[in-house]
């Protein structure tokens, strides 16, 4: 129990803990701000919903009587001033719309229920103004019918004013002219004095003048009462049409039985009947005025009942726009509250917030992070020797710990690689140091080498020198003894007598064979002599470029080669196949360089086939191998190929790359010196000319070498040059002597002398 | 090769409207003052019906004759010439009612109103338009103030020149002394007296004797009456022709026979017709030579215009005045050439020296807005026709 409790104090101070509380934290400070921003929707809902139901409905129907009261009010006038019945039906549609949309805010405002006794005073007002209207438009629609009726009345007068002028003026213009004159219709005979000049007639003419004048005055009485607004002014007009009228009927009375009565009589009673008739004329004029009239009442009427409407419905409008103002007032305090409640939360939270990363993340966590990872970094760097401080007990103090664990492993590491690297770098040193001392060897047994050979070179030429004086004595003696046996042969001619016939033919034969082996003493001598004489001209040192033949050349060098072999080994043989281009010819060379590559070449190759032939020998196979060397020469457009062709040993591609290269031999120590091809090289390269190898191991063996055959023209300081340098005449001599070294005297049997011959003859 | 025909054709429509276009007077879409590309519109209010009729009928088929001869020859420099006529039976109201409606319709001008009450209520909405007023059928003075009508153009002589040529002729020729005078009780009358009275002035003349009959009626023999009483031995008369012919009628019947005058606005052959045998000697003054007369260039050519366009109609004074009022438009608008405008044509007509319609002279200038000061005196002879008459001469009855 105990135990537990310690563990759970100690996940007090785990980072998780700590995030865990401050994330709690924070959702229940944002719930907080949520719930009182809720309460404050709430509030501010509830207040604004009180206000939308009840107060702005009755506030919009309380403007919308008031707006429609004043349109109706404002539209009535139109309605009395339509001047045609469209434009009234059109006034009317407005105004019976304005009407409806009245009747349908005052229901809202009844439905409101506010201020009951103030509605019944609007809904009276209204009710008052409605019928108002809805009499002004009765009246107006009577208005309309009495206009068109006016109307027919007024054309009726001018169209009876015209007939009657037209009628009682030529009636006068005729009467009076008749009473003056007595003519009455033209071309009838004039009338007599008596009856035309005549009491009667004249009275006559007054009667049709006075109903004019009559005529006149009706219709100017008539057209007077349309321009009339007051009912009461119609009367006296009346008055006077009838007085009018009753001079007229006078008048008319007193014409009765003429021929004018009956035109004009019918005239006047219409215009009779247009004044006086029950809703005709005067009649007509005063129901229009009076119901102008009462429109106008009925309009004074309704400008009052608006102003009372509007101050009633402005009273419904102040108290709805008092309980708007106070349900405003009530949510904006539900506002600010919250509003204030959720800054306050938003503070709190935001102040938390800075201490939790101030004091926990900054000062207590990163802090120890940051040296942690500055730890790591130096360590990377390869610091590993300070030891990490390990704070407190939470997974960052876990963290430094294992890094603490981690670099005492890495020190232990560090240290034993040092031992292993060293002994490895020991063990290299040592390995070189052997390299060095078996090259340093390698170069000390070459040197000697070199120096043996170049005494031995020195110690050849004199003994050459030397053999040539015996070989001359052999040769002289040789010749003498000759002669001294001719000699002899004729002595024995001239004193044969003294003998027998057997005697004389056994000295003969015997002299015979004499001379014949004085012959071949010759013959061999002059051979030996040759040959020394070869083995001088090989170690004079020729510098001097000529025309050399060089199928000539290559034949020489390589019997020189041959005879060296063939000198060290008795049972060397060799067949040399010669297949020369005739049209070889000469190119200017320097022939004692050049022969020295043939000889080189052709003594590695005889070096090569004999080695063949040796193992060959060893198996018991000596009969199938025949060593061979093939000679071959061809002149190109440009350069001179000549090809040495051996059927020995071959190499490997490996050593064929390497054969070139100086002090590289794969003969004994004894008998190489690693420079013959070297040389070789080097003397090609002078002639501007190259060298290449073709081999297959145990096959063969083909060196190719190209001298163009202009080299020598571009090249030959150069070569003068090369050809004086110390080392070439040097390695010359070493070559030379290396095979001259080998040479004894010939004493084979002379078949084998025959072969050799034979050998050497170039074939047919 | 397709495009040719096509484009042949779009300059023949270009040039000549359709016979639609120059047949029917309907307003075309894209006028402005009655001019478009194609056309000229002109408008006329006069009596078509009532008892001026005869003078509003004539001075339409006139106008129509010189259109048509115009039109008949490509129009004036590519435009057709058309008339809008309205009737306005000779009241003024009506006269009102057309002009504006005329204008409405955006005519290039107004010409050949009938009658000078009409013209009166007519001339105050053209000038507020700015529209011009061309030849209207009347000689009243009132439109002669070119200070005041700065739009109207008028083509005949005055009814004062009318009446100072009667008067001229009476006193010159007869060496008449005493002059009586009957006029309608209008403007028109009135116009006539006033010209009578001053005529009379100028040679120290008094009236003789003066009567009045009301517009509208025949009522003349109170004023027959009136007359006698002052023994006239000329009756000039102001009037419409049934009136002045049941005076002349009247007066003859009863013994009365001095020389009767009338004006050129009676209606001459109205008259004539009227009057039957009565009529014979009867004056009438005129203001365009005489109809049938071919030797005068004009005449052959409105004779010969009248016979393409109406070859039913016979010759008379008002078409021949109608046909005059048409060629006076139409030597405006052609000394315009193509850019028609309202102060072109006004311009071109004014400052011309002398606008020469085949001979019969007009002339205007500066305050003179009237071309023709030539009054022509004609007389019914027994035949009932009328003839020209270089002298005045004693009734034969």
């Amino acid at each position: 129990m105990r135990a537990r409790l310690k563990a759970l104090f100690a996940l007090r101070y785990r980072i998780s803990t700590q995030l865990y509380l401050g994330v709690g934290g924070g959702v229940a400070l944002t719930v907080a701000a949520s719930v009182v921003g809720l309460l404050s929707f709430t509030t501010v809902g509830s207040a604004q919903e009180r206000v939308n139901q009840v107060n702005v409905p009755e506030l919009e129907a309380a403007f919308g009587a008031a707006k429609h009261s004043g349109t109706l009010v404002a539209a009535a006038p139109s309605l009395t001033t339509a001047l045609t019945p469209e434009e009234f039906a059109t006034v009317e549609a407005q105004i019976n719309e304005d009407q409806r949309a009245f009747e349908e805010q005052l229901a809202v405002l009844e439905a409101g229920g506010t201020g009951q006794q103030r509605f019944e005073r609007i809904r009276e007002l209204a009710d008052t103004l409605i019928s108002n209207i809805d009499a002004i438009k009765q009246d107006k629609a009577m208005l309309f019918t009495l206009g068109e009726r006016t109307g027919a009345l007024q054309n009726e007068l001018t169209r009876l004013r015209t007939e009657l002028d037209g009628a009682l003026i030529p009636a006068i213009d005729d009467q009076l002219f008749y009473t003056t004159t007595g003519y009455s219709v033209l071309d009838e005979p004039q009338a007599l004095r008596n009856v035309y000049f005549s009491e009667l007639e004249l009275a006559k003419y007054r009667y049709l003048a006075e109903l004019q004048a009559e005529a006149n005055i009706a219709t100017q009485l008539l057209a007077t009462a349309f321009t009339l607004e007051d009912a009461a002014a119609v009367e006296p007009l009346r008055e006077r049409f009838e007085a009018t009228e009753s001079r007229i009927n006078r008048n008319l009375g007193s014409l009765r039985g003429t021929e004018q009565y009956d035109d004009i009589a019918p005239l006047f009673s219409q215009l009779s009947e247009l004044g006086l008739s029950d809703g005709s004329g005067f009649d007509l004029l005063a129901q229009e005025i009076r119901l102008m009239g009462r429109q106008q009442d009925l309009l004074a009427l309704n400008r009052d009942i608006a102003i009372r409407l509007g101050s009633e419905i402005d009273g419904l409008v102040g108290a709805a726009s008092a309980s708007v103002q106070e349900a405003t007032t009530s949510s904006s305090q539900a506002i600010t509250t919250g509003r204030q409640l959720l800054l306050g939360i938003s503070a709190l939270s935001v102040a938390g917030a800075l201490l939790i990363a101030w004091l926990y993340v900054g000062r207590f966590l990163l802090r120890r992070l940051e040296s942690l990872s500055g730890r790591m970094r130096r360590m990377a760097e390869g610091d590993i020797e300070e030891e990490v401080e390990v704070i407190g007990r939470d997974e960052v103090a876990e963290m430094a710990g294992a890094l603490e664990i981690f670099r005492r492993h890495a020190l232990e590491v560090q240290r034993l690689n040092l031992v292993e690297t060293l002994a490895q770098e020991l063990q290299g040193k040592n390995d070189e140091l052997e390299s060095v001392l078996g090259e340093l060897r390698q170069a000390q047994d070459q040197i000697v080498m070199r120096e043996k050979l170049a005494a031995l070179g020195e110690l050849t030429a004199g003994v050459a020198h030397e053999i040539r004086n015996p070989l001359n004595f052999v040769k002289n003696f040789s010749e003498a003894s000759s002669e001294l046996i001719e000699e002899m042969r004729e002595v024995l001619e001239e004193g044969g007598e003294q003998m027998t016939q057997e005697q004389r033919e056994t000295l003969s034969d015997i002299s015979q064979d004499l001379e014949e082996n004085l012959q071949r003493i010759l013959s061999h001598g002059d051979r030996a002599n040759r040959i020394v004489h070869d083995m001088l001209q090989m170690g004079r040192d020729s510098s001097v470029s000529e025309m050399t033949d060089i199928n000539r050349l290559l034949d020489e060098h390589a019997r020189l080669a041959y005879h060296s072999a063939r000198a060290t080994d008795p049972e060397f043989q060799l067949d040399l196949v010669q297949e020369l281009d005739p049209e070889a010819g000469s190119i200017e060379v320097v022939a004692q360089e050049v022969g020295r590559v043939f000889l080189n070449i052709v003594g590695n190759a005889c070096d090569a086939t004999d080695e063949k032939r040796r193992t060959a020998v060893a198996e018991g196979r000596g009969r199938d191998y025949m060593p061979t060397v093939w000679l071959r020469t061809k002149r190109g457009e440009e350069a001179m190929e000549i090809r040495i062709r051996d059927n020995g040993m071959g190499m490997p591609p490996e050593v064929a790359e390497k054969i070139f290269n100086p002090f590289f031999t794969t003969k004994p120590t004894n008998k190489g010196t690693g420079l013959g091809l070297a040389i070789t090289t080097d003397i090609l390269r002078k002639h501007g000319g190259t060298i290449r190898v073709e081999s297959q191991p145990g096959e063969y063996t083909e060196m190719i070498i190209e001298i163009p055959l202009n080299g020598i023209q571009t090249d030959g300081q150069e070569m003068q040059n090369g050809m004086s340098g110390a080392l070439p005449q040097v390695q010359g001599a070493v070559a030379a002597v290396e095979r001259a070294l080998t040479l004894e005297p010939d004493d084979d049997e002379g078949d084998a002398d025959d072969e050799d011959d034979a050998a050497l003859t170039p074939p047919q | 090769m397709v495009l040719l025909p096509l484009a042949a054709a779009c300059e023949r429509a270009a040039e000549t409207p359709t016979p639609t276009a120059a047949s029917e007077p309907t307003p075309t879409v894209g006028l402005t003052h009655g001019i478009s590309d194609s056309e000229v519109l002109f408008g006329q209010s006069a009596a078509f019906s009532g008892p001026a009729q005869e003078l509003g009928l004539n001075m339409r088929l006139g106008i129509e004759a010189a259109f048509a001869e115009a039109n008949a020859q490509g129009g004036v420099h590519g435009r057709q010439l058309l008339l809008n006529s309205r009737d306005d039976a000779y009241e003024p109201e009506a006269a009102i009612v057309n002009t504006h409606a005329l204008i409405g319709e955006d005519i290039f001008a107004l010409i050949g109103a009938v009658g000078t009450p009409t013209s009166r209520s007519a001339t105050p909405v053209a000038a507020e338009a700015d529209v011009p007023y061309l030849a209207p059928f009347t000689g009243a003075e009132f439109l002669r103030d070119a200070q005041t009508l700065d739009n109207v153009l008028n083509l005949r002589a005055s009814y004062y020149q009318e009446t100072e040529e009667m008067v001229e002729r009476l006193t010159t020729d007869l060496g008449v002394q005493r002059i009586a005078v009957m006029y309608q009780d209008d403007s028109f009358g009135r116009a006539g007296y006033r010209g009578v009275l001053l005529a009379l002035e100028r040679r120290g003349m008094h009236l003789a004797a003066l009567g009045v009959y009301p517009r509208n009626t025949v009522a003349v023999k109170t004023a027959l009456l009136d007359m006698r009483a002052g023994n006239p031995e000329a009756i000039i008369m102001i009037g419409a022709y049934q009136p002045v012919a049941a005076l002349i009628a009247w007066a003859r019947y009863t013994g009365i026979d001095p020389i009767f005058m009338t004006v050129s606005f009676v209606g001459s052959n109205a008259l004539a017709e009227e009057l039957g045998p009565r009529g014979t000697g009867v004056y009438v003054t005129q203001v365009v030579p005489f109809p049938t007369d071919d030797s005068l260039p004009i005449v052959a050519a409105y004779l010969d215009a009248l016979a393409a366009y109406a070859p039913d109609a016979s010759p008379g004074f008002v078409s021949l005045e109608g046909y005059l009022a048409g060629r006076l438009a139409i030597a405006g608008l052609d000394s315009c050439g193509r850019a028609i405008s309202r102060e072109c044509f006004f311009r071109e007509l004014q400052e011309a020296a002398v606008v020469d319609l085949d001979g019969f002279q007009l002339r205007y200038g500066q305050g003179d807005n009237q071309g023709s000061d030539a009054v022509f005196l004609t007389v019914i002879g027994s035949d009932g026709a009328y003839h020209p008459a270089d002298t005045v001469q004693r009734s034969a009855s």
